[in-house]
């Protein structure tokens, strides 16, 4: 499983992951505050040409932004169709503003350096016993499973495909149900066992 | 995330969901195309019970935050919660505690009745509860008033409904399969 992080050095990947998570949750407030529609596009301008600074490493999630823009397209036509022309414009653009932003940190930071932040931000909660450190365990544990399972599945489906001659699709959902609930008894077995219950 | 039996639970669900969005689309035999993300939200929420769903899912919506692809269509980072249809997602949260809860009430059931009571709260925790925060969220994104997104997200409850029967019969499949799996279990 890969990140959507982009190894791609740009400027942006000098900046603390903290930063730009500051500073992505304080121009995402300002989104909301801002209605007026010349400050919206001006404020859109500036962060498309942040985008476009980096270049390949953003356009790379041309795909996410693609299908934002078709939803803000559709919501901005909804409006002007019903006579607030305004909101519609000031709400599309919010959209691909917000998510242009959100995308620039995506690409521009590693897994493990938002991790870190996100287990910083939680330790205060270690006081009243919430175990923080166990967020990256069970991230680890959920991707590896998730491989494990997409291959259980691609071996059941090729399993049907030989009896049948065709993709067992919804017919496979129940075994790989099954499978799943069989691999977490057994992990967490092996679990309790290493880390106690 | 309290004792280390859950979090396996809990870890290996949500990679499940996360597989279930990897898997292409599935056409249901008349027709309706249908991602299979929600049906594993729906399947959480049944099969561990509301405190270990809302986990499962809480740690899910972490690790697409922080920027795994795991959303259908490999989609992810802290994009997907800037989209109009981000409502859904705290919906998923929310609805699969919703739909944990409601079959913990029904636990007891067996046969036909396992099957109506994994349906109906298939229904509760993935259609109502998460339509519901789907619709808030499109109001408050896309400034649209209550009846107009309603009316924008009607169009996928038929697919959700198919959805909640095959969660149903699912779930029947699984305890059948698996007699040692409790339902009544938090």
């Amino acid at each position: 499983m890969r990140s959507l992080y982009s190894p791609r050095r740009t400027w942006l990947h000098a900046v603390p992951a903290w930063l730009k998570l500051l500073a992505l949750s304080l121009a995402g407030t300002a989104l909301v505050l801002i209605d007026d529609v010349p400050a919206m596009g001006v404020v859109t301008i500036v962060v498309l040409a942040l985008f476009i600074s980096l270049r390949t490493a953003a356009w790379q999630q041309w795909k996410t932004l693609r299908s934002l823009l078709i939803a803000a397209s559709l919501i901005a036509a909804f409006h002007w169709l019903t006579g607030h022309a305004a909101l519609g414009i000031a709400s599309g653009l919010r959209i691909m503003a917000a998510a242009m932003l959100a995308l620039m940190l995506t690409v521009s930071t590693r897994f493990d350096d938002l991790l870190a932040v996100l287990e910083t931000l939680l330790s205060p909660l270690r006081r009243f016993g919430v175990p923080t450190e166990r967020i990256a365990l069970a991230i680890g544990l959920m991707l590896r499973f998730a491989e494990n399972f997409l291959s259980q599945w691609q071996r059941l489906d090729d399993a049907y495909r030989v009896r049948t001659g065709r993709s067992g699709s919804w017919r496979l959902l129940a075994p790989l149900a099954i499978r799943a609930l069989q691999s977490a008894e057994r992990v967490a077995d092996a679990l309790a066992a290493r880390l106690g219950a | 995330m309290t004792s280390t039996r859950s979090l396996s639970y809990i870890a290996l669900f949500a990679a499940v969901i996360a597989v279930f969005g990897l898997i292409p689309k599935i056409d249901m035999p008349f027709g309706v195309p249908i991602t299979l993300q929600s049906l594993g939200i729906m399947l959480v929420g049944c099969l561990l019970g509301p405190k270990r769903a809302f986990y499962t899912v809480l740690l899910l919506l972490v690790a697409v935050a922080l920027g795994l692809p795991l959303l259908a269509g490999g989609r992810g980072g802290l994009a997907v919660f800037t989209a109009p249809s981000a409502g859904f997602l705290l919906g998923w949260l929310l609805g699969a505690t919703a739909c944990g809860w409601c079959m913990r009430r029904m636990a007891g059931a067996t046969g036909k009745g396992l099957l109506a009571a994994a349906f109906l709260s298939s229904i509760i925790g993935g259609i109502v509860v998460m339509y519901a925060f789907g619709i808030l969220g499109l109001m408050a994104m896309a400034h649209l008033t209550f009846a107009q997104a309603g009316l924008a997200v009607l169009v996928f409850i038929p697919g959700d409904l198919v959805k909640c029967a095959l969660c149903a019969l699912l779930v029947h499949s699984v305890v059948r399969g698996m007699p040692s799996w409790r339902l009544d279990r938090d």
